[in-house]
């Protein structure tokens, strides 16, 4: 369960982002984690449902975008999907492959409603 | 309130959306390279061990010291859940260990090593060992600010580890099989099928084989702690002799 660790270090990178809670309401949080990220994303979902209770993002939706795992031939040069535990080349077979996609663990943006403006929730 | 969804907002909700593409791990990440930094400041080769538990880190670790103790100046570093027995094994033996009882969380992180740096003096130090907290998924996503990763596979578990774990076997950059005196009486570990397993993962990681009890057999484990001790001391080169000097 190191996706409480994990969400502990997206709150904080929210925070920065967002600066004085009173200023600006925190609607949605993206962020992106791909299968080789090693975290689980309904465990993160969970994480964060938990650990937004009382805090500046507590009225905030977190949205995790999914990642396709892909690996670069060092072979052949293809650039090819692969499963998470099965990265070879799917043109040449080859295990000489580098991973270009699959790794993510970012924060890829934020949505926030000023408090000054004239919408309200509820 | 929109209509469509029941929401509070409607399309012309002046939203502020900011872009941030930064990793999540960031501040972990920079608080190991400023681990890292300290380390290479004092000339220390620092191995970060894992596996699941029970795999005998903590054995293979007594049996290193036994060899290399009158030869390097090697500490330890400790990740446990909630005890602290591996670091009375290790202080037994006659190095220092420093305990990082991590209660429940699953990994040691960044912050948690720079803690324990500050109860270990590095100071003449050849050989840092840390420990982390047995666990085949959680320490592979951590980076500490170790010089390498070595993730010990028992030969007790199955030879599919790698594919099982893929997150953990990629971050390796030696693969330790322990307990290798077992093979003989162990009818479904194939080394052969492990090398294989790590292939599908996109890995030809070295593997090694030791057995750390009984009658130890930890040869080629100290061959590769010996050539990254090597490797990281440089014999320094000697100033250009003025013949060589005037060729340049």
């Amino acid at each position: 369960m190191h996706e409480l660790s994990i969400c502990q270090a997206l709150l904080d990178q929210v925070h920065l982002v967002a600066g004085d809670s009173s200023s600006e309401r925190v609607l949605k949080i993206v962020i992106a984690i791909g299968p080789l990220a090693g975290v689980e994303p309904g465990l993160m979902a969970s994480a964060f449902a938990v650990m937004k209770i009382g805090s500046f993002a507590a009225q905030a939706a977190l949205i995790i975008e999914a990642v396709g795992v892909e690996v670069e031939c060092s072979v052949c040069g293809t650039i090819s999907a692969a499963a998470a535990n099965r990265l070879i080349c799917a043109a040449c077979g080859g295990y000489r492959t580098r991973v270009v996609a699959g790794q993510e663990l970012r924060l890829l943006r934020v949505e926030m409603l000023p408090a000054e403006s004239p919408q309200t929730l509820n | 309130m929109c209509r469509d969804c029941g929401c509070s907002l409607t399309p012309e909700s002046p939203r502020r959306v900011v872009e941030v593409m930064r990793d999540l791990l960031v501040e972990n990440d920079r608080i190991a390279a400023h681990n890292r930094a300290h380390f290479d400041a004092h000339g220390v080769r620092v191995i970060n061990l894992m596996s699941s538990p029970g795999a005998g880190k903590t054995a293979l670790l007594e049996a290193t010291i036994v060899a290399l103790k009158d030869r390097f100046r090697i500490a330890v570093i400790e990740g446990d859940l909630a005890t602290d027995n591996d670091a009375v094994r290790i202080r037994s033996r006659g190095v220092p260990a420093v305990q990082i009882t991590t209660g429940s969380a699953c990994h040691l992180d960044a912050q948690g090593v720079h803690a324990a740096l500050h109860q270990l003096n590095l100071e003449g130090l050849d050989l840092l060992f840390i420990e982390n907290v047995g666990n085949l998924v959680c320490p592979a996503t951590f980076d500490l600010g170790q010089h390498r990763n070595v993730t010990l596979l028992c030969v007790t578990e199955g030879d599919d580890k790698p594919a099982k774990y893929p997150v953990m076997f990629r971050s390796s950059d030696l693969v330790v099989l322990s307990k290798t005196d077992l093979l003989d009486v162990l009818d479904d570990f194939e080394p052969l099928r492990a090398a294989a397993a790590l292939r599908t993962i996109g890995r030809d990681t070295p593997m090694i084989r030791t057995a750390a009890r009984r009658a130890p057999d930890i040869g080629s484990w100290l061959a590769w702690l010996e050539c990254e001790l090597a490797a990281f001391h440089p014999i320094a080169p000697r100033p250009a002799s003025p013949l060589q000097r005037a060729w340049v």
